[in-house]
């Protein structure tokens, strides 16, 4: 069978799984955008920016994959399909995302100078997404040879940094959490960036499962 | 820091104010908490604001008034061009003396005030009357079809006539119960329905004045609307007619005093937002005794400023008050949290204070990371764009925000001169990774850079150098962590050991360096000597050992047998912060991707669709090239951002400084030089 059969499944996945963490992340904060600019308009641009953010893991499926249909389909068919799997639920983080972006919107409309560490604080949950697409292109680009990056050993890579990418979620609950304490407290923003990033632990604990899976088989 | 304490003569005191005002070199130190304390409170009480503080105000909210007026009459037009360019405001040359001030503001006030207070007053009145009229037609349409002359609408000697609206039901009741209780000496005259007023019946109504009151109750209970019509005379059509004839007029009026509000406006508005300023300058001056402490005659005050300060303003305080002052200059007599920060980098590095003080200013006595951001930011903001055509745009961008915006504003000024430095440092990194809009030269041109030996590596394969792009990269990318992580722990090292905790710099950051060097003598080894491997991977299981045990110890000190099970996982910690690093790869590889996806749409529209096809695959280059380029952008500078806030500045930085705020006129629109 044309490895390129089972790489379209990737693809899908990719796109398919990350659209939909990106499509409810985005719609989190854009709820919370209509509120803001419905009290003034001219947050309109802020509202944009905040609401950009989640919508990342979208595009990071997106370009998996075009890679897997365009650049990369002479990869191992399982590779492919692993590659869409880690970066469509690595992509689901996105969710965090929005709830984080949520918040810093909230703040940064009460306060225009919280802009630079709401932002911060917003972007942590996107970790995930990035050792996703990490895993994804380390597969396709063929770095590793065993049975653990080509065979269907390889969809335990894309499991492991794929589902531990859903840490993000509640990464992006506690920086939401930590935005608000920030705009209330400006000092506590060093305090609050070491509990946001706890949660990113197991993304890191899946990230090196992926990878001994790819080096050891 | 150094806390300047001052003792000076009543009379010289404002000239002291006003000199340290103009220059800006110190904070003053707020007394009135301090002067609660009973033994303070016997020598010294608190100062009250100085006396012209109501002369000043009370000018301050005229002139506002003012600007709104002329706000209200020409709105301020803000063109694309004066964004893209702004103008620099001209700043006017003014006295600096209280009185001189006064007096200059004074002058304008009364002169703009002799224009503009009677030309108020009339478009005042012209505007109540207009409301009051308009109100006026509003209830005569209601009866514009009612065949009476108005003249004789109101109470008269005998018979008072009412002109209102019924309800359509409600006719015959009324004029029953009228009947009924006023003898007849009443009556209803109904007219007839119109489109102004759906449900309802223009009436009149006439009733004796000797059963007036009756006559009122019967109509109140049966929803009678009495209409307001004024002594007004003529049938109400006529009426209608006139009053807006008399409406158009007053309009004419309205505008033309506008017009020459206007006028006013354009000749005065400048001036007006000059002694706006002066007057708030002066209101913050008289503010400031309030921070005060005072005797019968003199002031004392206590002045933060920071060390290569402190004999400009003792020259001042000399000079200003003819020598009429006793000064003392001390160390900081306040724990440590009060003691204001003021960040102190030379020029090419000040703008980067921004990224310092977004985290947080340091604590007192603690070391300023900024010098130790700017390498590290820049490396990482070209990695993650990596492309030499985005880099050129993001350049320019920031030249035009630093040059053109720069100009009216502080903080674009930094921002612009940052993202330039970024901009070249994506030009270099993109440079090397042959990233032009991705891979445009080689989907449209048929060129391939890598091929060609133009650029040293592929980050999507392989090049004439490098066989392995992406592997080389992450290689890259953990090794500039480990390097990183190195220079943030050497650093804490150093500045725990200059407090004297030697045991805090051993565990917390000694452990660590020590299996980075490991790392790293591996790494040679198996370059150098690769025979000899199996002792460099000793070394460094040793290295992670003693880590594991330090850190458990460390655990075990703070949380007992709980902590010390916990503090064995420090190490994934520290694996964490290293493998964040490969984030650069990631986001380098997002860049190229993206910009590569774009280029492979655009190519498939232009040869899949026919005659448009061209134009089409044109907008989504442009369209998507702009948009990765934002979007990457923004990521980037967040993405370096955080690997300096989370992996770097967790080695050594913690922050919390209270922020010097320099007592200082803020002077746009003047100058006193």
């Amino acid at each position: 069978m044309d490895p390129i059969l089972i790489g379209a499944i990737g693809a899908g996945l990719a796109v398919g799984i990350a659209g939909l963490g990106s499509g409810i992340g985005a719609g989190i904060t854009g709820a919370s955008g209509a509120g803001v600019v419905a009290e003034d308009p001219n947050k309109f641009g802020t509202a944009i920016v905040f609401q950009a953010l989640p919508q990342t893991q979208g595009l990071y499926g997106f370009l998996v994959a075009i890679l897997i249909l365009f650049v990369f389909k002479t990869a191992p068919a399982w590779a492919m399909f692993a590659a869409g799997l880690a970066t469509g639920l690595a992509g689901l983080s996105a969710i965090g995302q929005g709830i984080a972006s949520s918040a810093g919107l909230g703040a940064v409309a009460e306060n225009s100078e919280m802009f630079g560490k709401a932002m911060v604080f917003s972007v942590l949950p996107e970790t995930q997404a990035i050792y996703g697409l990490l895993i994804a292109i380390l597969l396709l680009v063929g770095v590793f040879s065993g049975a653990g990056a080509t065979s269907i050993a390889a969809l335990g890579a894309g499991f492991a940094v794929g589902f531990a990418g859903l840490s993000g979620i509640g990464q992006g609950i506690t920086a939401a959490g930590a935005i608000g304490a920030t705009a209330r407290d400006p000092d506590a923003m060093g305090k609050g960036l070491v509990l946001a990033v706890m949660p990113e632990t197991f993304a890191i604990f899946g990230l090196l499962i992926a990878i001994l899976i790819m080096i050891i088989l | 820091m150094k806390k300047v304490k001052a003792v000076i003569f009543d009379e010289y005191i404002d000239d002291v104010i006003r000199e340290l005002h103009e220059t800006g070199l110190v904070e003053i130190y707020d007394l009135s908490e301090r002067l609660e304390d009973y033994e303070w409170n016997s020598i010294l009480e608190p100062s009250s604001s100085a006396p012209y503080i109501r002369d000043v105000t009370g000018l301050l909210i005229k002139v506002s008034k003012i600007l709104d007026l002329f706000e209200s009459v020409n709105p301020k037009s803000s063109s694309i061009s004066d964004f893209l360019n702004p103008k620099p405001i001209e700043k006017k040359r003014v006295p600096n003396s209280h009185n001189d001030v006064m007096n200059y503001v004074k002058n304008i006030v009364s002169q703009v005030d002799k224009d503009v207070e009677t030309l108020a007053e009339k478009l005042n009145t012209l505007e109540s009357e207009k409301s009051k009229i308009s109100q006026t037609i509003e209830q005569l349409k209601y009866i514009y079809n009612l065949d009476i002359d108005l003249k004789y609408v109101g109470d008269g000697k005998f018979v008072s006539v009412y002109v209102g609206l019924i309800p359509e039901e409600k006719i015959n009741k009324l004029k029953n119960e009228l009947e009924n209780e006023t003898n007849g000496y009443s009556d209803v005259l109904i007219g007839q329905k119109n489109d102004v007023n759906d449900d309802k019946v223009p009436s009149v109504v006439i009733i004796l004045n000797e059963y007036l009151e009756k006559a009122l109750s019967i109509l109140r209970k049966n929803d009678f609307e009495k209409l307001n019509v004024g002594d007004i005379e003529g049938l109400p059509k006529e009426a209608i007619q006139k009053l807006e004839s008399k409406l158009k007029e007053i309009e004419k009026e309205i505008e033309s005093i506008k017009e020459k509000l206007k006028t006013l406006a354009e000749k005065w508005y400048n001036e007006l937002l000059v002694i706006y300023e002066l007057l708030n300058i002066e209101k913050e001056r008289a503010e400031v005794y309030t921070k005060f402490g005072k005797t019968e005659r003199t002031y004392y005050i206590e002045l933060w400023t920071p060390k290569f300060n402190v004999d400009k303003v003792k020259k001042i305080i000399e000079e200003k008050s003819n020598g009429y002052c006793e000064i003392e200059v001390s160390e900081p007599d306040e724990p440590e949290e009060k003691i204001p920060v003021l960040l102190n980098n030379p020029k090419p590095v000040k703008p980067f204070e921004m990224l310092t003080e977004m985290y947080a200013l340091p604590k007192y006595n603690e070391i300023d990371p900024t010098i130790l951001i700017v390498p590290g930011f820049l490396l990482f903001y070209g990695i993650m764009l990596t492309d030499a055509v985005y880099g050129l745009a993001l350049t320019l961008a920031g030249l035009w925000m630093w040059k053109k915006i720069g100009q009216v504003s502080e903080g674009a000024k930094k921002l612009g001169y940052i993202l330039t430095l970024a901009g070249i440092s994506t030009v270099v990194m993109g440079i090397i990774t042959g990233g032009y809009l991705g891979d445009f030269l080689k989907q449209f041109l048929g060129i391939d850079i890598y091929k060609m030996g133009l650029a040293l590596v592929n980050p999507l394969g392989e090049s004439l150098f490098i066989k392995n792009g992406p592997i080389a990269i992450l290689g890259f990318a953990i090794a500039v962590g480990l390097i990183h992580l190195l220079v943030g722990l050497v650093v804490g090292f150093c500045e725990n050991i200059k407090r004297g905790l030697v045991e805090d710099a051993i565990i917390n950051q000694g452990i660590w360096i020590f299996v980075i060097l490991a790392v790293i003598l591996l790494v040679l080894i198996k370059v150098l000597a690769p025979g000899s491997l199996m002792i460099g991977l000793g070394i460094l299981l040793i290295s992670i050992a003693v880590a594991i045990l330090a850190s458990m110890y460390k655990g075990y000190k703070e949380n007992g047998i709980m902590g010390a099970l916990l503090g064995g996982l420090d190490i994934t910690g520290f694996l964490g912060n290293v493998l964040s690093y490969a984030r650069l790869l990631a986001l380098c590889l997002a860049t190229g991707g993206l910009a590569m996806a774009v280029n492979i749409m655009a190519k498939l529209v232009n040869e899949s669709v026919p005659v448009v096809g061209i134009i089409l695959a044109i907008v989504i280059l442009i369209g998507g090239h702009i948009f990765n380029f934002v979007m990457n952008g923004l990521g980037a500078f967040i993405h370096s951002l955080r690997l300096h806030y989370v992996e770097f500045f967790s080695q050594f930085y913690e922050g919390g400084g209270k922020k010097f705020i320099p007592f200082k006129s803020n002077r746009e629109y003047t100058t006193t030089n």
